[in-house]
């Protein structure tokens, strides 16, 4: 069989694959099952019924929405520490730990609790790290951040945020989408689904990564889940072109794109008439968006033409893949109307399993790459006049243990801590939080959260609050039910509102 | 009957078949009816056959809910009013459905005595099933899911509760604050119609009462009242109140019980003359109306019309983006993220919108300094936003006109230090941004002498370079 034969072959099966199953699809409209597949379309979207936003248009689902009422933060710049770093050797100062230091971790810390690592009796580690006492609102925070200190009177900490996942995936999944397992939307998702984008020629959900690596829970965690795929995130690289395949190939120019992308449009929108169904308007938006962003993205994706002294602040060095340039460039995105900046640095996975994952190397190290970065990042924020309308949000999935790590019961060649799912620190910043704030308290050894415990949806309902929506709200019809961030959970955590 | 006996009371169990049974009844009644209505018509005539049939099992089953309905009305805690008349009515129906099927054959004859008897059984079946509604699922079930253009006609149409007082030291403590949170947390189980464990709390004097098991509330003592107690027990405690599966009360309306028990449990006392802690403050404080969580300075708070449609529509072909600043304001804001062409001459295209428009961010659109000749027009603006554009700042004196204006942002312009202290008239202004304009830091002291509640930020921030910058942690290193 020819090539040619082989295309056309291929090219009716899939025609018949499609044709099947919407001819059901259609089949049951008219008959008896209408009345019941009426709420299971709505769950795909096509009828856009059901959705709490009601000018969520099928035309542009991208196009700026009105929240439930005037929000304090447009956008929201998200640093999220992949691997989850240690709350004892950065803001939560435990003075007792260290006097229990090297000694048998007691049988009631472990009775009836599971860890992912820790097997019999571990010994207790003492804080690796030395503390002082900074700003006017006398913020713990360690030696690692010699540069974050200044930022004591800035920010509101959150010493007491629960998890119940104990591992990396499921645990940045819950930290992400409101859900340890997969298929929900990501937060960046449900921001751009309820507020849309004021600048339609970017994303209005860019992610980016550094630290080598992806983080473990993979791209559901910037995924749309439920929701049109539309509302992804835009993952871009910041080594090479910003989006692989943005550039035209050679031999074609911006016209001739351009009329093969009006073309494909053309084709699509019957397709949509003639089917209905949105993932095909996610794809007409999504050329439209990517013929945009040819020239929007390479220009604000590119820090070279910053001045010195912001590269100076933030330590970039341009062309390289690292924290630092990821948070100058979420300044940039910010200051062009993207809605949510999603950054993830891989590393923070401190079990003493080696140097790079040990408490008292690696971690340092970690701690060294993103210091200058997030200072500058809120510096700079401030001094734009952004710090007020952009919220940011700092943690990790989850704590580490104050016992120290001895996988599979053996002693490990580097300090490290464990998983830790009952207590662990988060900060946010911006936008309405208050300023130079301590909510929430661990016991004496840091173990267990005592005040203030704030569950990760309750973070979410946050997040949303400032944005301007009632998290209870702002929900999307799908399999007969309205889902929402929050899930049936969620409290806004008003003490740390301004 | 001695087997049963000796294996314990059967009535409970028996009587909460009750709202399983109810409904057998009702449809069966309903197909009855039916019957008789369409074997009218010759297609259907052999229907008629089916009518005596089915009016036995409509008797049968009315009969056995009958029954079970007795059973369950002896568990107690319903109004007795409704309860008396669901149960007779009730009756009536077994007793009606029964008697017709007895005398089928003579009605058969009179057709219309026949469509009389099943319009008013369908009416009383419906007023029954009513009446058992109410009995469980409260008295305003169905004003509550009223829209607006029917409850204007519900008698029972619920009083807004808002708006009562200005200044929440004005409130009445039981009456604005207390008692509705008894009415929306325990209401649908403490109420005349439901009177579980024997307690009401639908007004002060039922609550003092108390329930089966003796007062709830102990003056003075929130810890030792069951009221306070209850509520505050964890959530998998079987005493605890409003139980599982029920929604909680939310911190700040416990705090609230936990105060109003304190203060003795008074009636018609103003907020403001009684003793408060720290914390009652601090819900009191978020509870206050003219200041409400979901408000923000930036947006005033009278109310504007809607802006024109093709006004709108003019910004928007431009590439401006233009939208309400919440979903039931008609205050706008504008954003210039996508109209990089925006020029001077474009700005009059906002003019129509000056009653709205309070956020105006033309951050890098290329507009100059003329266009303060139509932002000074822009009367209602709070929020103003020229960085990275073209202007020198040589009109800004005339922002003086938008004496709303709280946000002005002036970062990366040639603005001069002569053209900013022009702002001093603007007394309300609280923020401005100055970065990247080359103006030193020092060089604002005058302005700020003026208006001493604005903040400056000039920017220019420096990080000091530390040894622990570049320094990297090794284990070989180190030894």
């Amino acid at each position: 069989m020819s090539r040619y034969k082989k295309l056309i072959d291929e090219a009716n099966k899939e025609h018949l694959r499609s044709i099947t199953r919407r001819h059901f699809l259609m089949d049951c409209v008219t008959g008896l099952g209408a009345a019941a597949l009426g709420s299971f379309l709505a769950g795909c979207g096509s009828s856009g019924a059901g959705s709490a936003i009601p000018n969520a248009v099928a035309a542009d689902p991208m196009a700026p929405k009105a929240p439930h009422f005037p929000g304090k933060a447009k956008s929201v710049i998200y640093l999220h520490m992949a691997g989850a770093p240690s709350q004892l050797e950065l803001f939560d100062y435990k003075p007792a730990l260290q006097r229990l230091h090297n000694q048998l971790c007691p049988p009631s810390l472990l009775e009836g609790k599971k860890f992912a690592f820790i097997r019999g009796v571990p010994k207790m580690l003492g804080p690796q790290a030395v503390f002082k006492q900074h700003g006017a609102s006398g913020a713990w925070i360690s030696d690692h951040l010699p540069h974050f200190t200044a930022m004591a009177d800035e920010v509101s900490f959150l010493k007491a945020v629960q998890t119940d996942q104990f591992n990396h995936g499921p645990a940045q999944l819950l930290m992400q989408t409101g859900s340890a397992r997969l298929g929900r939307p990501s937060i960046g998702s449900w921001v751009t689904y309820g507020l849309g984008t004021e600048n339609s020629n970017l994303p209005g959900f860019v992610v980016l990564t550094s630290g080598g690596k992806t983080p473990d829970a993979g791209k559901s965690i910037w995924g749309s889940g439920f929701l049109p795929s539309v509302y992804q995130g835009v993952q871009c690289r910041t080594k090479g072109d910003p989006v692989l395949f943005l550039s035209d190939p050679e031999g074609m120019d911006r016209d001739l794109r351009k009329a093969s992308i009006d073309a494909i449009n053309r084709i699509n929108e019957e397709e949509y008439t003639a089917y209905g169904d949105p993932e095909t308007l996610a794809r007409i938006s999504q050329y439209e968006l990517a013929y945009k962003m040819q020239i929007a993205v390479p220009e604000v994706m590119n820090i070279q033409n910053e001045p010195d002294y912001i590269h100076e602040m933030y330590g970039t060095q341009p062309g390289k893949e690292s924290f630092a340039n990821n948070c100058l460039l979420a300044r940039k995105l910010v200051e062009k109307g993207v809605r949510f900046v999603q950054l993830y640095d891989w590393g923070w996975d401190s079990h003493g399993t080696d140097e790079n994952l040990a408490i008292d190397y690696g971690f340092r190290n970690k701690c060294r790459e993103i210091d200058r970065p997030i200072t500058a990042l809120l510096q700079d924020l401030k001094q734009r006049g952004l710090l007020d309308e952009t919220l940011v949000v700092w943690g990790g999935e989850f704590g580490r243990t104050p016992m120290q790590e001895n996988r599979d019961g053996k002693e490990m060649p580097f300090l490290g801590r464990d998983h830790h799912v009952e207590a662990f620190t988060i900060w946010m910043a911006g936008a309405g939080i208050k300023k130079g704030f301590t909510w929430g308290e661990t016991d004496e050894i840091g173990y267990a959260a005592v005040k203030g415990k704030v569950a990760i949806n309750d973070i979410h309902a946050t997040i949303l609050q400032q944005l301007g929506f009632d998290h209870e709200k702002l929900t999307y019809q799908f399999q007969g039910r309205p889902f929402r961030l929050t899930d049936t959970g969620g409290k806004v955590i008003t003490p740390i509102l301004a | 009957m001695i087997f049963l006996e000796s294996t314990g009371s059967w009535g409970s169990l028996t009587g909460r078949m009750h709202p399983l049974l109810v409904h057998l009844p009702i449809g069966i009644l309903i197909l009855a009816l039916l019957f008789v209505l369409i074997s009218r018509l010759p297609r259907w005539q052999p229907l008629r056959a089916a009518i005596p049939f089915t009016l036995f099992l409509s008797f049968a089953a009315a009969a056995a809910s009958c029954l079970t309905g007795y059973l369950l009305s002896q568990d107690g805690g319903y109004d007795e009013k409704t309860l008396n008349t669901h149960f007779y009515l009730g009756i009536g129906v077994a007793v009606i459905s029964g008697l017709w099927w007895v005398t089928y054959r003579m009605l058969k004859k009179s057709p219309r005595l026949e469509l009389l008897l099943a319009l008013g059984m369908l009416l009383l079946i419906s007023i029954t099933g009513h009446y058992g509604g109410t009995l469980t699922h409260g008295d305003n079930y169905l004003e509550a899911a009223m829209p607006a253009a029917l409850s204007s006609f519900s008698k029972k149409a619920v009083a807004a509760e808002t708006g009562k007082y200005k200044d929440i030291g004005d409130a009445l403590l039981y009456e604005d604050l207390v008692q509705p949170v008894l009415n929306n947390r325990c209401g649908s189980c403490h109420s005349q119609q439901k009177l579980k464990g024997g307690l009401q709390l639908e007004t002060l004097a039922l609550l003092r009462k108390g329930g089966e098991n003796g007062p709830v509330l102990k003056d003075s003592l929130p810890e030792e009242s069951e009221l306070y107690k209850r509520i505050i027990l964890p959530e998998s405690d079987e005493h605890r109140m409003p139980p599982k599966g029920k929604p909680s009360l939310t911190p700040a309306e416990t705090e609230l019980l936990h105060w109003w028990i304190s203060c003795g449990g008074p009636a018609g006392k103003k907020v403001k003359d009684l003793p408060k802690n720290p914390r009652i403050s601090a819900v009191l404080a978020a509870m206050q109306p003219s200041k409400p969580v979901d408000r923000l300075a930036t947006v005033p708070e009278k109310t504007v019309p809607p802006a024109p449609a093709d006004a709108i529509a003019a910004l928007t072909a431009k590439g401006l983006k233009v939208l309400p600043v919440a979903e039931n304001s008609n205050y706008l804001s504008v954003s210039a993220f996508t109209a990089q062409g925006f020029s001077d001459a474009d700005a009059a295209l906002l003019l129509p919108l000056k009653e709205q428009l309070i956020w105006l961010d033309l951050s890098g659109a290329p507009v100059t300094d003329q266009v303060f000749s139509t932002l000074s027009q822009l009367k209602n603006l709070t929020k103003l936003t020229l960085k990275g554009t073209a202007i020198k700042g040589i009109a800004l004196q005339s922002l003086n006109q938008c004496t709303g204006l709280m946000y002005l942002n002036l970062v990366q312009t040639a603005t001069q230090t002569a053209n900013i202290i022009s702002l001093k008239n603007n007394k309300q202004l609280e923020q401005l941004y100055v970065a990247q304009t080359g103006i030193p830091a020092n060089a604002l002291q005058e302005l700020h002498q003026q208006l001493e509640q604005l903040k400056i930020d000039t920017g220019g921030y420096r990080l000091a370079r530390l040894p622990t910058d570049t320094l990297e942690y090794h284990k070989a290193a180190q030894q």
